[in-house]
């Protein structure tokens, strides 16, 4: 089936959502707490568009919303784009000094407000992302806490928590670099807790903290994890293949 | 009624009534029955659900006689029973005063609070006791669902509601028909049949009601839906502060297990449908269908988008009816009178009826159920006797606190589902709050703001963010720091937030701030820049003076006054010490002469 989006005529399977036949035909349609890994939160709103059904309009978040056949999709009205503005001045209120916001609101054009109050330390802007790698990965050691105005992330009672496995997949997922992971060689802190870091047995580089590999060996049901870095992992695997194509005749 | 040729005594044992000590009437009505003598027949003392004139509670009625006494007390017991039950005449001292000729009336019907009422959702409400399934057996319950079930086909069902026009009485006003249809054409099991009772908008409580004082006619809308729809399990979701409604609630699917209307081949049909308490854990936003049914699956109960609806795949991925606890209650209505008889009440886009809780300044508080198309002037001044004392009307607040504020050049709208969204404002579930002119309404909207901004999810930026950023402005504007482009940056936040935001919630949550700068944009302009609430609510604005011209030296603020700042002798002209008051505002309140003024 055919959607129009921005006049261009793009091809969609039913269901499929919206910002993601948008990527695939080159339209750029801007987002914070998008993940292509992870179900779409549809919480920064930043990637609303105004879709034309059958002549009735209505403005979606592009990241959750399925196709439908024949629909007429425009990015950047004047009425989307203002909205989109407002929005990035309600996160620059909230996060004054993220350099991600920043740079969207030079994108935008949207002026600094004095009008209201921020915390200079707050980069955080609540989009979920890393409560679902969390869910994903499978300790579910963070969550989002309380409602409204006061809502945050953390682990229980703010305390360490027992089943974090310091494995950072929360910090790297954040669009916006809020949560705080600190190396020093030797540990990894975060969330409130000091993990050690084991070495790669190929370069020796720390890579892993213990929790993770305590943990990954329970879920891959191995006795011994062979600790080996992402990067030597990578080069090990192209060495055997070169390897392997050496003895490989041409047909 | 009575059953046994005697008298029924039935006693309201709505939560408004037992805070004011109707269950130890009950009991004392109780213990005097046991104890009467020489009577062949002993009459029935009962407990019902809420009666809806909360303001005079607790109250006792009998019948056959149509007796209603108001504002009863245990020590008026023993003489109900011997003067009105074994006399057989009335205890005038408690019967309700008609306001405009003076004179005692006997019956609800002849008091102007019920007799303009057309009671659907509430009509067993006050009659029955909530507990005994048999009473409500005696008022035709069970007859629509036995009817569906026995003698109509479920796409029948259907149609019937369809045609009927009934739209969700849980404040969208989707219609009900299109839904049920909806669900039924998906092919996929099992279904589900939720009520939502998650009622939580401050000053409402319809649902409540019914739950409390009716919970068989939910089961009995529940059981139709499930007939019709192909569902064999239903939920209802009370918030667990209402501990009355759960209590009810759990006794009615109990006793309508053990009579074979609930559980498996009911009435013999080979129908299976059970229903199952949900406790809510009271967050707000758990009364969006979706964030209700997340809370259902055990997981936050946050909305999502809701592109693919709950009709479809709603609890567990499953069709699910999510409807109002009040459409519930007109379902079987529908069903025992037809759809042609539905439609002759309320108006061709809204038939039927609504239950609104009427508050705030208004004399009569309590609830009441009236046709669609009513007015508001009809529903303030007529049902709810007008605002008390000597102030002025100034504005109903409709539709809970993401509703809007209704100022009274608009008193002749009629009310229905349209008419309110196109005034600003919309139905919600029901909840009228009526204010006079000692509120602010900068204050009124910073207080809804302030509400919603701890009640939002938190889910989405523009819900979030933008209530917080409204909540700061009001704040400012109230504590006398308001700015120039204040509204401006008002208007444009909840531009946004109405447009952007992810749910019901968010989309509705700018209306107490859009309604009240639409039609009290003076009062914004008198506090941003006269530094000056009319209205003398807001402390840091507010300086309070006697007119001399007004005072006639009653005294009467004086002694009110908790900080002694007024002083004058009897009879002689007042004055206050700007010094050591205040800003309560007692004096001004009591002062019957408005002789006590805003600077």
């Amino acid at each position: 089936m055919n959607i129009t989006i921005d006049g261009k005529i793009c091809e969609a399977e039913p269901g499929e959502l919206l910002l993601a036949v948008a990527a695939r035909n080159g339209i750029h349609i801007p987002t914070l707490c998008h993940s292509d890994a992870l179900a779409g939160l549809a919480s920064c709103r930043l990637c609303i568009v105004d879709v034309n059904e059958k002549g009735w309009h209505r403005t979606v978040t592009s990241c959750v919303y399925p196709v439908k056949a024949g629909i007429e999709v425009e990015t950047a009205t004047e009425r989307i784009v203002e909205m989109r503005r407002t929005i990035l001045m309600l996160l620059s209120a909230r996060a004054p000094d993220s350099d991600v916001i920043n740079d969207f609101k030079r994108r935008y054009s949207v002026p600094d407000v004095e009008r209201f109050s921020g915390d200079a330390k707050e980069k955080c802007i609540l989009c979920g992302l890393c409560v679902k790698a969390c869910e994903g990965v499978g300790p579910c050691a963070i969550s989002t806490v309380g409602r409204g105005i006061t809502k945050k992330v953390a682990t229980p009672f703010d305390e360490p928590s027992g089943v974090c496995t310091g494995c950072g997949s929360c910090a790297r997922t954040c669009p916006t670099g809020a949560i705080e992971m600190v190396e020093d060689g030797a540990t990894r802190t975060i969330w409130h807790r000091k993990h050690d870091l084991l070495k790669c047995r190929i370069c020796g580089e720390p890579y892993i903290t213990w929790m993770e590999m305590k943990y990954l060996s329970r879920r891959l049901g191995v006795k011994k994890l062979d600790l080996v870095c992402k990067k030597c992992r990578r080069e090990s695997l192209a060495e055997k293949m070169m390897e392997a194509s050496e003895h490989v005749r041409p047909l | 009624m009575s059953g046994n040729g005697g008298k029924t005594v039935l006693v309201c044992c709505g939560t408004g009534c037992i805070a004011n000590g109707s269950l130890e009437i009950l009991s004392a009505l109780r213990e005097r029955a046991a104890k009467a003598e020489g009577i062949d027949v002993k009459p029935l003392i009962k407990s019902t659900g809420c009666n809806g004139f909360c303001e005079n509670g607790p109250i006792v009625k009998i019948v056959p006689d149509q007796i209603s006494y108001y504002r009863v007390k245990r020590s008026d017991a023993d003489e109900i029973f011997d003067r009105t039950l074994l006399g057989g005449e009335a205890v005038d001292r408690l019967l309700h005063v008609d306001p405009a000729t003076g004179k005692r009336v006997r019956s609800q019907m002849e008091n102007e609070f019920y007799s303009r009422q057309t009671k659907l959702a509430l009509r067993n409400i006050g009659e029955v006791d909530p507990a005994d399934i048999d009473d409500y057996i005696a008022r035709d319950g069970y007859k629509a669902f036995a009817k569906a079930l026995l003698h109509m086909k479920p796409g029948d069902v259907i149609a019937e509601i369809e045609k009927s026009g009934l739209r969700g009485r849980g404040g969208a006003g989707f219609p009900t028909g299109r839904k049920w249809k909806q669900c039924a054409s998906y092919d996929s099991f099992p279904k589900y049949v939720v009520c939502n009772g998650d009622e939580g908008d401050p000053g409402a409580f319809m649902d409540r009601s019914i739950m409390e004082g009716d919970p068989n006619t939910i089961i009995e809308g529940m059981l139709i839906c499930a007939y019709a729809t192909g569902s064999s399990s239903g939920f209802i979701y009370i918030r667990d502060e209402y501990a009355l409604a759960v209590k009810n609630f759990t006794c009615a699917i109990e006793k309508a297990r053990e009579r074979g209307f609930l559980g498996g081949n009911i009435l013999g049909s080979g129908f299976d449908f059970d229903i199952q308490v949900v406790r809510g854990g009271g967050a707000f936003v758990c009364g969006e269908s979706t964030a209700l049914m997340a809370s259902i699956e055990g997981r936050v109960g946050e909305p999502r988008a809701k592109y693919i609806r709950s009709v479809e795949k709603g609890l567990w991925g499953k069709p699910t009816v999510l409807n109002n606890v009040e459409t519930w209650a007109n379902v079987p209505l529908i069903i025992m009178n037809g759809a042609d008889w539905f439609r002759t009440i309320g108006t061709e886009r809204s038939p039927g009826t609504k239950v609104f809780s009427l508050v705030g300044k208004i004399r009569n508080t309590g609830l009441v159920e009236v046709p669609m198309g009513i007015t508001i002037r009809e529903l303030v001044s007529n049902i709810g006797g007008g605002v008390p004392g000597n102030r002025n009307f100034k504005a109903v607040q409709t539709g809970g606190p993401s509703g809007g504020c209704i100022p009274e050049s608009m008193l002749d709208l009629e009310v229905d589902f349209d008419t309110l969204t196109e005034a600003g404002s919309m139905m919600g579930s029901g909840g009228m709050i009526v204010m006079d002119d000692r509120t602010c309404m900068v204050d009124v909207a910073r207080y809804y703001i302030g509400f919603l901004s701890e009640e939002s999810c938190g889910k989405c930026v523009p819900c979030r963010e933008g209530l917080r950023r409204m909540g700061e402005i009001l704040n400012d504007i109230c504590a006398g720091k308001g700015r120039e482009g204040d509204m401006e940056m008002l208007e444009k936040i909840c531009e946004t937030v109405s447009e952007a935001s992810l749910c019901g919630l968010g989309k509705s949550a700018p209306n107490p701030v859009m309604s009240t700068l639409k039609h009290f944009r003076d009062e914004y302009l008198s506090h941003i820049n006269g530094k000056r609430c009319p209205a003398g609510v807001c402390r840091e604005l507010t300086s309070y003076f006697i007119d001399p011209e007004a005072c006639v030296g009653c005294g009467l603020c004086r002694k009110k006054c908790p900080a002694d700042a007024i002083t004058g002798s009897l009879k002689s002209i007042h004055s206050i010490d700007t010094q050591k008051c205040i800003k309560c505002g007692n004096c001004m309140d009591v002062c019957r002469l408005k002789a006590v003024k805003v600077r």
